[in-house]
C-alpha cells in the first residue's frame, strides 16, 4: 500500500467559543468538532464546559454551531440542551465529550463518550448511543448504560467512538485504555490509550477486535492516541487522530498533541504515515502549541478537516481543506 | 412441599487468626465439592480504613465432607489479587462463584471500584485456577461482563452454572441509585446471560424476578439449582431503605422455571425465614444450594449480611 502526499490548506480558526454566548452557562472550550452535513448548512457539534457547582470541576456539555455549506459563515449557535448529562452513578454523569453523529434513515444517531469521575484515578469513560428524531436538535438515550465499555483486555477508558457504515457494516474506531500509571514521584496517575476497532450489524451490539492496537505507536508504549476519524479519499481509507506522550503533555508545548495519519485499503491493516499529513501549528497563532481532536468529512466535493488548537480547544476549532 | 431445617452457624470469621485481611464478614458462600472436603468460598474484610471504608477479599474454608461442621482449613491467602490502579476490581473482589472446567476451575467474581458521586461501581470478572482452586489468575485486567445499555452499573453477585452444555451466568444489575437521607443506595435486579465459552456472553436483557415488596426492591444472590425436572432459584431481597435492620432487611425468596428465562416467583415456598433469636434472627441472605453425599444443603448469611459468618440448613422434602 502507498498513499499520495496529502496537502492541506489551513483556513485558520473557524469558531472561537469565547466570542459567542453558549448554552448551559458554558464558557470557553469548543472541543472535538463533529460535522453533520444538512441540506442548507453544516452543523458542527462540539463539547463545551460548565463548572460543577458542587466542587468546581468541569462538566462537558454538547452544543453545536451551524455553518453555511461553504464553511465560511456562522449561521447560529445552539441555545438549548442538545443532550442532558447522565443520571446519578451513570457512565456519562460528568460529561459528554466527544459526540459523533451520523444519519441513519430518518434519524440521527449519536455515539457519545461519557465521563464519570473515580476516586483513585480521575475518570473513566464508555461509549453510549443516543438518537435524534428532530434533525439533531435534541437526542434521547437508547439506554442509561453504554454500548461499548471496558472488557477483558481493554480494562478502562473506552471512548472517542467514531462510526461509519461501510458496505452495510457498522464500523467503530475508538480508544481504549491500556492502564494508568504514575510517571514520577508525587505525580497524579496518567493514562495511556490506543486506537481500537469494533464492528456491528445494527450499531447497537458491537464485536470488538479486543485490544488489537490497529495504529502503531510512533512514540512507543507510552504514546496515547485519541479521537480517530476516518474518511474515504479516492478509494482509500484515511484515518486522522491525535497523539502525544502519556505524561507532561498539558503545558509543555513540545509534548502536546499532534495530529497523526494512517491509511488502509481494506479497513484491517493500517499504515501509519504522519509525514504525509503536513499539518503543523502556525507559530504565534491559536494552534501554535497543540493540534488535536481531528474530524474529517466530505461535502460538495471538498474534504475538510476540523481540529482543535491550543489548550485542548479552549479557544475553539479551525479548518483545513484538502488540496485536490 | 419442602423446608430447610437449620443446622446452625458453620464459620465465624472473627475466630480466624494471622490473617489481617480476614477480620470480619464471611459473605456469599459458594461451594466446590472435592474428594474429602467441601470447599466453601466466601468474601471477607480486614479492618475499615480511616474513612470507614472496607476492601473485600475472597478466600475459602475447607469443611470435612463427613462432618460439615468440622473446619479443616482456612485459606492462607486471598484467592484473587486486587486489580491495579484504575481497574474495575481495584477496591475489592466480592462475591465469587466457582465451577469446574475440565482440569481447571473457573471463578467469576465481582470487582469493586470507587466513584465520586456514588460510593462504588461493580463489574464481573473471570479467573482460572490450575491448582485445584487454591489460587486464581485473572484472564484479563478488565471485566468479562461490563456495563451495557440496559445494565448501566453495579453488575454484581455472579453465579456461574452450566446446563445442557451451555454456560449460564446469573447476576444482578443496578437499576438506579436512590438517594435515601442523602446517601446513594443502589437498587438492583436479577439478570441472566448465556454463553458457549463462558467469555462471550449474550444477555437475556430482562429482569428475571418481578418485584414483590416494593417497586424499588433490591434482589441479590440468584442461586439456581436443577432438581426433579425444574430449575429452582433461591435469592434474597430487601427494601430499598432502612434495610440494615430487621424490618427492611434481607429475606430469602424462591422462584422456579422450566426454561431459565421465565420464572414464577413464590416466596411462600422458600421454606426458610429468620429465627426467633440468635445469629440469623434479623435477616437471612445470600443463599447457596448444593448437594453432597445424597443430601441437599443451603448455606446462607445471617444478621448484618454475614458480618459474623454463615450457616447451614438441610433440605427436608423434595424440590419440586
Amino acid at each position: 500500500m502507498s498513499a499520495a502526499r496529502m496537502t492541506w490548506r489551513k483556513r485558520g480558526q473557524l469558531f472561537d467559543p469565547t466570542k459567542h454566548v453558549l448554552p448551559a452557562q458554558c464558557e470557553q472550550f469548543a472541543q472535538s468538532p463533529q460535522a453533520l452535513v444538512c441540506d442548507d448548512r453544516i452543523r458542527i457539534y462540539f463539547s463545551t464546559r460548565a463548572r460543577d457547582e458542587r466542587n468546581g470541576k468541569y462538566l462537558s456539555h454538547v452544543a453545536f454551531v451551524d455553518m453555511d455549506r461553504g464553511m465560511r459563515e456562522v449561521i447560529g449557535v445552539s441555545t438549548s440542551t442538545v443532550i442532558p448529562l447522565g443520571g446519578l452513578g451513570c457512565f456519562d454523569e460528568h460529561g459528554i465529550f466527544p459526540m459523533n453523529v451520523l444519519r441513519h434513515g430518518d434519524e440521527i444517531w449519536a455515539y457519545t463518550c461519557g465521563w464519570n469521575r473515580r476516586v483513585s484515578v480521575s475518570v473513566d469513560t464508555a461509549v453510549g448511543l443516543a438518537v435524534s428524531h428532530d434533525g439533531g436538535l435534541t437526542f434521547q438515550r437508547r439506554g442509561d448504560g453504554p454500548v461499548l465499555a471496558a472488557s477483558l483486555h481493554e480494562p478502562c477508558l473506552v471512548g472517542d467512538g467514531f462510526v461509519k457504515v461501510i458496505g452495510g457494516v457498522f464500523h467503530m474506531w475508538y480508544i481504549f485504555g491500556t492502564g494508568w500509571k504514575r510517571f514520577g514521584e508525587g505525580l497524579p496517575p496518567d493514562r495511556t490509550y490506543k486506537i481500537g476497532h469494533a464492528v456491528s450489524n445494527d450499531g447497537v451490539a458491537w464485536v470488538k477486535e479486543e485490544a488489537r492496537q490497529i495504529i502503531s505507536s510512533r512514540l512507543g508504549p507510552d504514546e496515547s492516541q485519541a479521537l480517530p476519524t476516518v474518511v474515504e479519499v479516492d478509494g482509500q481509507h484515511h484515518m486522522f487522530f491525535c497523539y502525544r506522550p502519556s505524561f507532561d503533555f498539558r503545558t509543555n508545548s513540545a509534548r502536546g498533541y499532534r495530529i497523526g495519519h494512517a491509511f488502509s485499503d481494506d479497513l484491517v491493516d493500517w499504515v501509519r504515515d504522519d509525514e504525509h499529513l503536513q499539518l503543523g501549528g502556525t507559530p504565534g497563532s491559536w494552534d501554535s502549541d497543540m493540534q488535536c481532536y481531528p474530524h474529517a468529512f466530505a461535502c460538495d466535493g471538498e474534504v475538510y478537516l476540523l481540529y482543535n488548537g491550543n489548550e485542548f480547544g479552549r479557544y475553539g476549532f479551525g479548518l483545513a481543506v484538502l488540496e485536490r | 412441599m419442602f423446608r430447610w431445617k437449620k443446622l446452625g452457624k458453620i464459620f465465624t470469621p472473627q475466630e480466624a487468626t494471622e490473617r489481617p485481611w480476614l477480620k470480619e464478614f464471611a459473605q456469599a458462600p459458594a461451594t466446590l465439592v472435592l474428594a474429602d472436603v467441601v470447599r466453601v468460598y466466601f468474601s471477607c474484610r480486614g479492618p475499615a480504613d480511616a474513612n470507614g471504608q472496607y476492601i473485600s477479599h475472597s478466600a475459602f474454608v475447607d469443611l470435612d465432607r463427613k462432618d460439615l461442621f468440622r473446619v479443616i482449613r482456612v485459606a492462607d491467602q486471598p484467592i484473587l489479587a486486587l486489580g491495579g490502579l484504575g481497574e474495575f476490581d481495584e477496591f475489592g473482589t466480592y462475591p465469587v462463584s466457582v465451577i469446574t472446567d475440565g482440569p481447571q476451575i473457573r471463578a467469576y467474581y465481582a470487582g469493586w471500584t470507587r466513584c465520586e458521586s456514588v460510593p462504588f461501581n461493580v463489574a464481573i470478572g473471570v479467573a482460572t485456577s490450575g491448582d485445584g482452586g487454591e489460587s486464581f489468575t485473572k484472564l484479563g485486567n478488565g471485566p468479562v461482563l461490563p456495563y451495557s445499555l440496559n445494565e448501566p452499573f453495579v453488575l454484581s453477585g455472579p453465579k456461574i452454572r452450566r446446563f445442557n452444555g451451555r454456560w449460564y451466568l446469573f447476576y444482578i444489575a443496578g437499576r438506579k441509585w436512590k438517594l435515601v437521607n442523602g446517601r446513594a443506595e443502589p437498587v438492583y435486579r436479577i439478570r441472566m446471560a448465556h454463553s458457549v465459552d463462558g467469555l462471550q456472553w449474550t444477555r437475556a436483557d430482562k429482569d428475571l424476578i418481578e418485584s414483590r415488596i416494593e417497586e424499588d426492591e433490591a434482589q441479590a444472590s440468584p442461586d439456581v439449582f436443577f432438581a426433579n425436572g425444574r430449575y429452582h432459584m433461591f435469592f434474597c431481597y430487601r427494601y430499598s431503605s432502612d434495610y440494615r435492620g430487621k424490618a427492611g432487611g434481607y429475606r430469602i425468596g424462591y422462584a422456579s422455571s422450566d426454561d431459565l428465562i421465565d420464572w414464577q416467583r413464590d416466596d411462600a415456598r422458600a421454606g426458610i425465614d429468620v429465627s426467633e433469636e440468635g445469629w440469623d434472627s434479623e435477616m437471612i441472605s445470600y443463599p447457596h444450594v448444593f448437594t453432597v453425599d445424597g443430601a441437599t444443603y443451603m448455606a446462607y448469611l445471617g444478621n448484618q449480611v454475614g458480618r459474623e459468618g454463615f450457616g447451614l440448613a438441610v433440605l427436608e422434602g423434595a424440590l419440586t
